[in-house]
């Protein structure tokens, strides 16, 4: 009888639980303001159903985070249109949250941010202010 | 004077957060019904909610993490969203409650309808939220709720009997059998409930990092909770005191804020009233501006918004028009002309039944060693963080029951 769950191999790098340690985790930019948490991680060229022990270990591409959330809390499938993702290539530290390299303005995921900001939040007397 | 000052995040935290229109009311009612006999509830509330926020306020000191953002992290997407819904609704009634508890102190002070005080109300809360900086507000609401001192004081003027109240502290019930233990537990529930609300630690952790509060601020963390909330603790038992002094012996039920304030003007006359309104004021105007705040933090950190008061608020943006949105939908149910007090008699107890899910995480990443390095969790914090656990999760199972048992306490 063999052991079904294979030896895991020796790394030198730091081991982190995908759940515990990616999902859920806050997401700040280059200047340490929140930009997202986490919502889901896409795992490159990954088939549906395809068996891992078949291929060559599979790596996470992007961080997703929005609308997707949804789908996390109450099941189903978000339209691929609608992922809003942070490429893994942003990612410059993994501590007790993701830092990336990059403003939180230039991301997509921040679009209705921005949006309200400058529509809504930004046109209230005061609203780009410091608060005195 | 710098030190003073430094105590105003806790200060207000306490003023706001222990004595709120929901402990101003509670407190009254049970000392004018149970006289200092649910007191012990109160006492193990206020070391309950010390020994909470001194560690949210310490996981916000070393890690820059906020309550919320630890409760999804440690919780997940699912169960932080069950928090994070029963949280939102218990805050919103809150703050609907405290908005109109300003209207309603507003109205004992100028004799105009509370309607006409309550957008006044809603917009002075937004007002100072969306231009006064954070170390302001504190320090104003803090220093003024503190005229509620005057309850302490009319404990003295009414020159009570002295040995009947301390024979109330060891439970010997003066009301002579004619409440039913269902209705003493329900109310000991709301009074552990509104000792530690949830949006205390909300706010006192996210306080903390809009101080930008670090490593060395911990001591400070520390004096300041030690100091508000056992402050809060003995102001509310001071309005419970003069309840139970003044309203007991005559069998009269508080039902309106204007019955809380009796006791202190039949003790100091007119003067001692006016300083008791503005007390009411300040404490449920701190409230106000503290469940406000505390939605815009709860929903913005499961999301990963943007947030804090030290951003301008469109670097905030979400963060803002959640609080707008909040007071809007608060001011809006207080003019359908519902009753503050009861909206409040019923949020305290509701908190009861959220507790566990906001104090679990809070201890679990005080001992983690990612997020706090050596300032983890001592053995004794961690034995007391459990007892209290235990106690939360009672408090939090039995408050349904004993509500429909004994009619909501009626």
């Amino acid at each position: 009888m063999t052991d079904p769950l294979p030896q895991a191999p020796s790394v030198d790098a730091r081991v982190v639980d995908a759940r515990l340690h990616l999902l859920d985790r806050q997401v700040l930019d280059v200047e340490g303001d929140p930009v997202a948490t986490v919502d889901d991680l896409e795992i490159a060229d990954l088939q549906y159903g395809e068996r891992l022990p078949d291929r060559p270990a599979p790596t996470i591409s992007a961080l997703i985070s929005g609308p997707i959330l949804t789908t996390r809390l109450f099941g189903g499938r978000t339209p691929p249109g609608r992922l809003q993702k942070i490429g893994w290539d942003l990612v410059a530290d993994l501590d007790i949250v993701f830092t990336l390299e990059v403003k939180s303005e230039s991301l997509e995921v921040t679009w209705f941010e921005r949006w309200l900001a400058s529509r809504v939040i930004g046109r209230i007397p005061g609203g780009d202010h410091d608060p005195e | 004077m710098k030190a003073v000052l430094g105590l105003a995040l806790g200060v207000l935290t306490a003023i706001g957060g222990f004595v709120d229109i929901g402990d101003l009311v509670t407190s009254s009612v049970v000392g004018s019904r149970f006289g200092l006999t649910l007191a012990w509830v109160i006492i193990i509330g206020v070391v309950g909610i010390c020994l909470f926020a001194q560690m949210s306020g310490r996981v916000a000191a070393i890690s820059g993490r906020a309550t919320f953002e630890i409760i999804r992290e440690r919780l997940g997407a699912r169960v932080g969203f069950a928090n994070l819904v029963a949280s939102f609704l218990i805050n919103l009634m809150t703050l609907t409650a405290e908005v109109g508890g300003i209207a309603l102190s507003l109205q004992l002070a100028t004799s105009l309808q509370p309607t006409l005080w309550i957008p006044v109300a809603a917009i002075a809360v937004w007002l100072v939220i969306w231009r006064v900086k954070f170390s302001i507000l504190e320090n104003v609401t803090g220093l003024l709720g503190l005229a509620l001192i005057v309850f302490a004081v009319a404990v003295f003027l009414l020159h009570p009997d002295w040995q009947s109240l301390g024979g109330q502290l060891l439970l010997q019930s003066p009301s002579q059998g004619s409440e039913t233990p269902a209705t003493y537990w329900y109310f000991a529930i709301a009074l552990f409930g509104s000792a530690m609300t949830p949006y205390e630690v909300f706010f006192f952790s996210s306080g903390a990092v809009e101080e930008h509060w670090t490593r060395k601020d911990l001591g400070q963390s520390r004096v300041n909770v030690l100091v508000g909330f056992p402050l809060g603790a003995l102001l509310s038992i001071a309005i419970s005191v003069t309840a139970a002094i003044v309203l007991l012996p005559h069998q009269i039920q508080v039902t309106s804020l204007s019955q809380v304030l009796l006791p202190v003007a039949q003790a100091g006359g007119t003067i001692a009233a006016i300083v008791a309104l503005l007390g009411f004021v300040a404490a449920t105007f701190g409230a106000a501006l503290e469940t406000t705040l505390s939605s815009g933090y709860s929903l913005a950190q499961y999301f990963g918004w943007s947030w804090g008061k030290f951003r301008r608020p469109a670097k905030a943006a979400r963060f803002h028009l959640t609080m707008i949105i909040c007071l809007v939908v608060g001011a809006g149910v207080l003019l359908t002309g519902v009753d503050p007090v009861q909206i409040t008699e019923y949020s305290v107890v509701f908190s009861a039944i959220a507790l566990p899910l906001t104090y679990l995480p809070i201890l679990i990443v005080a001992n983690d060693r990612d997020y706090m390095g050596d300032k983890v969790n001592g053995r004794v914090t961690n034995f007391f963080g459990l007892v209290f656990l235990v106690i939360i999760v009672i408090a939090s199972v039995a408050a349904i029951p004993l509500m429909i048992i004994s009619a909501a306490g009626s």
